[in-house]
């Protein structure tokens, strides 16, 4: 397991290399610059060249390979540069962003399992009931609804007309409700639809027809075929959590939720390269980070998987 | 789904409740909420005179820093009523000494002399003509935007006279010095510029976050006159709907910039919301390609685009123009003539066009086709639409052509028919600006064709002019010109709309540029 782990650490550095240079490349190559961008910010029209000499400052005349190359070799020593932007240091915005990304992304995903796995467990087993009906109804509806029109039915129900929760709300747990609602109802939606498929799959396998004739207590049969569900359910959340930390624009910006997608999508407007490269540097790591995670938990969940690896 | 008929009666019942639960609500009562965090703000009663008052507002924009000297960062340290400049301009675009006392030129127009007010900073310290000539010179060392003004010495004569010397005649300085970067902050005092500087406005900073919301009380040694409000919270609420339904749910007490839909929404309900419309300083205009557009067609174009009839489909948000400038402005005095589509077909017929069956123009087989250069941003996407619309109707076809940036695109390029674009055409109360980024044989638009060497002359002659009155003729005179030489559309001025609830004044919302907010005159009542 450590061999294997070492060696996806490798695989990290390649693809974190590959991903900056490319998107490095992507945004060079896309029409405009920070240096406009700055000095046009609010709509003031500002001379040619005074434009030029901040390019020229801001180094964004030199060659692509260079400006990358300079770039890396920051990198590397752990300087993700300051924003073109503001001149604030990129490593204290990605944490700033990550941390509220990750407060967010962790509440959601929690919430949405807390509420998913039971009621996809009971659908499946009460499969075509009314309780069955009514769940897949709503989560057929979560799961369409878009993440914007969700946010603005809550904000008018919750907030404009039962007054429970704050619309202008800080960074506090009562502030955090409403972004974690909004974010969580489509993925709760899709995880009773994916889960429930998985439990009603493992209910029809003959272990589980034998088991019950052999008058195998029930709840042990259930534990089996959650057992059984693991890897897949595993795969499911593995996936939206790698999604969740790279943000979400829409969510953050409804309700001013300070994470890292409205940080990269300001960063992409604004052409601000040294952000955007960290934010990709990071978002990619997560990637890999959570995939390997996934993938540890795999071995961990299936003794199978650990043999198979023993073997090769 | 064969419970789907016991599952619809209780959906229904459900729906049933939630709409009577929301018509049972109440619109909030006007009110100064308190002034803690914000987060549980709900309408209460008006406060007794002398109870502490609070004013809670939405901003659309917010940053890392309240340096007002760097980037833009002094617009919002003037909105949050932090801090101050020498002039000021007034609703009546007209400029106003405010730090500063009076102010005279030299004969040959390149030495400023300015006295300051006996104003102070906000720990008491005097404002002085060191202070602002050290404040001045700052601006220039971190703000890539004046580096113009490097060229500039200002030098104190004495505690209270500033002295400005130009290397050229600058007939704009007072103008220039509304611009909110020049605001004036105690240097010495001011350890951290980015968090709490320490200038001369009506408030001062209690708590600041970075690119979020903003805390600001009483300066309790405001120079100029009674502060009315305690203090106010500046929520940083950039998404139009949760502005609205903040405002609904009684959080938050004024903003600006409201949009079509929420006016809508705030018109139908004058008892609850008190909404200001006038007219703005930001400008939607088009440009015509006249490297590749034959005059008739250019003038075909323009006697097509129904200017009114766009701001009428824009509900409110923006007023129909005829040039760059707001039409009460002695420089906003040009001429256009009114949109006639018969016009406009006699004049394509005139070039040779003709009407093929599809009801399109055409010449040599070859139907006229035009492109509308434009981006995401400032409603022009609705704009590029009626235009289309507009041309169809009179048998011209046109394709809306969107791109992300246009300054490094379309408009570096030159490769457009029609180039949409949006812009503050004035900055401060004088034409020069604008006239300088439009109309300049060396500027972005020159692609297109127009400037000749006479606009370039009178163009020169304007930046030197120093009589105020000849200035606004010289500006007409050049504007026409573009006008007349089918250049240049001007379609509409974006109205500056702001909404307040019943009691809440004087945050500027009768100024139409974008960088004024609070006053010591800012209330709830």
């Amino acid at each position: 397991m450590a061999k294997y782990i070492v060696k996806r650490l490798i695989h990290l550095i390649g693809i974190m290399i590959a991903v900056s240079f490319l998107t490095f490349l992507l945004m060079y190559l896309s029409p405009g610059d920070a240096a406009a961008k700055k000095l046009n910010a609010q709509g003031v029209a500002v001379s040619e060249e005074i434009i030029e000499k901040t390019r020229e400052s801001m180094g964004l005349n030199r060659p692509f390979l260079v400006q990358y190359g300079d770039w890396a070799l920051h990198a590397l020593q752990g300087d993700l540069g300051e924003s073109y932007k503001d001149g604030f240091p990129v490593a204290g915005k990605l944490v700033k962003g990550l941390r509220y990304t990750a407060i967010l992304a962790l509440t959601s995903m929690a919430l949405a399992l807390v509420v998913a796995l039971p009621l996809s467990i009971l659908t499946a087993l009460k499969k075509d009931t009314l309780l069955d009906d009514i769940t897949r109804l709503f989560s057929f509806i979560g799961n369409s609804l878009p993440n914007f029109l969700i946010s603005v039915l809550l904000m008018y129900f919750l907030c404009v007309r039962a007054h429970l929760l704050p619309l202008v709300a800080n960074e506090s747990i009562k502030g955090l409700l409403m972004p974690c609602l909004a974010l969580s109802i489509p993925i709760c939606g899709r995880f009773i639809r994916q889960f429930r498929a998985e439990f009603l799959e493992q209910l029809g396998k003959p272990y589980v027809s034998g088991a019950m004739l052999r008058g195998v207590k029930r709840r042990y049969v259930l534990k089996n075929v959650l057992h059984n569900s693991s890897i897949s359910i595993l795969t499911i959340v593995g996936l939206s959590i790698g999604t969740l930390f790279g943000g979400s624009v829409v969510i953050e910006t409804i309700f001013r939720w300070p994470g890292l997608g409205k940080l990269a999508m300001d960063a992409i407007t604004n052409r601000d390269y040294p952000v955007i490269q960290g934010f990709v540097l990071f978002t990619s790591t997560v990637y890999v980070v959570i995939n390997l995670l996934i993938d540890i938990c795999y071995s961990w969940v299936d003794p199978r998987l650990r043999k198979k690896e023993g073997d090769s | 789904m064969k419970h789907l008929r016991k599952l619809l009666p209780l959906l229904l019942a459900m729906c049933m409740l939630l709409t009577l639960a929301a018509c049972g609500q109440k619109a909030p009562e006007s009110a100064a909420p308190p002034a803690d965090t914000g987060a549980d703000a709900v309408p209460a009663a008006a406060p007794a005179a002398a109870e502490p008052k609070f004013l809670k507002m939405a901003v659309n924009f917010a940053y890392p820093s309240l340096d007002a000297h760097k980037d833009y960062y002094g617009w919002y340290t003037q909105i949050y009523g932090v801090t101050e400049t020498l002039f000021r301009i007034d609703s009546e675009m007209s400029v106003q000494p405010l730090l500063a006392k009076d102010s005279s030129v030299s004969e040959d127009g390149k030495t400023w002399t300015i006295e300051l007010a006996d104003a102070v900073f906000s720990n008491g310290n005097p404002v002085t003509a060191d202070m602002v000539a050290r404040n001045f010179r700052r601006l220039v060392e971190v703000n890539e935007r004046y580096d113009d003004w490097a060229a500039f010495t200002f030098e104190a004569k004495d505690e209270k006279t500033l002295v400005i010397t130009t290397p050229d005649v600058f007939p704009t300085m007072l103008v220039a010095l509304t611009d909110p970067e020049f605001a004036v902050m105690d240097l010495d005092a001011t350890t951290d510029f980015d968090n709490a500087p320490v200038a001369t406005g009506p408030f001062v900073i209690k708590s600041f976050k970075p690119e979020g919301d903003v805390e600001v009380v009483r300066n309790e040694n405001y120079w100029n006159g009674d502060v009315r409000l305690s203090g106010a919270t500046l929520f940083y609420l950039p998404d139009a709907d949760s502005k609205l339904m903040a405002m609904q749910s009684g959080e938050i007490d004024c903003y600006t910039s409201v949009d079509a839909a929420a006016k809508e929404i705030y018109e139908a309900d004058p008892s609850s919301y008190v909404l200001t419309v006038i007219p703005g300083t930001r400008m939607q205009f088009y440009v015509l390609n006249q490297t590749r557009l034959s005059d008739n067609v250019c003038a075909a174009i323009n006697r097509t685009v129904d200017c009114e009839a766009i701001a009428a489909y824009l509900k409110g948000t923006t007023s129909a123009a005829v040039g760059p400038f707001i039409a009460s402005a002695p420089y906003g005095q040009v001429t256009k003539p009114a949109p006639d589509p018969a016009a406009a077909k006699a004049l394509l017929e005139a070039d040779g066009y003709t009407l093929n069956a599809d009801g399109y123009y055409e010449k040599d087989g070859k139907v006229l086709e035009l492109s509308i250069a434009h981006y995401m941003s400032r409603q022009l996407p609705d704009l590029a639409v009626l235009m289309q619309e507009q041309l169809k109707n009179v048998g011209v076809k046109a394709t809306p052509v969107v791109e992300e940036d246009p300054d490094a695109t379309y408009i570096a390029t030159g490769d457009y028919d029609i180039a949409l674009y949006c812009m503050i055409a004035d900055t401060g109360g004088d034409p020069y600006y604008c006239v300088d980024a439009l109309y300049r044989q060396s500027g972005k638009w020159a692609k297109a064709g127009f400037p000749t060497d006479e606009t370039e002359t009178l163009i020169n002659k304007l930046q030197f002019e120093t009589d105020i009155d000849q200035r606004a003729a010289l500006a007409n005179e050049i504007v026409q010109k573009s006008i007349d030489d089918n250049a240049f559309g001007y379609v509409g001025l974006f109205n500056k709309v702001s909404v307040a609830r019943p009691g809440v004044t004087g945050f500027s919302e009768d100024i139409p540029f974008d960088f004024y907010g609070l006053t010591a005159d800012t209330d709830i009542a």
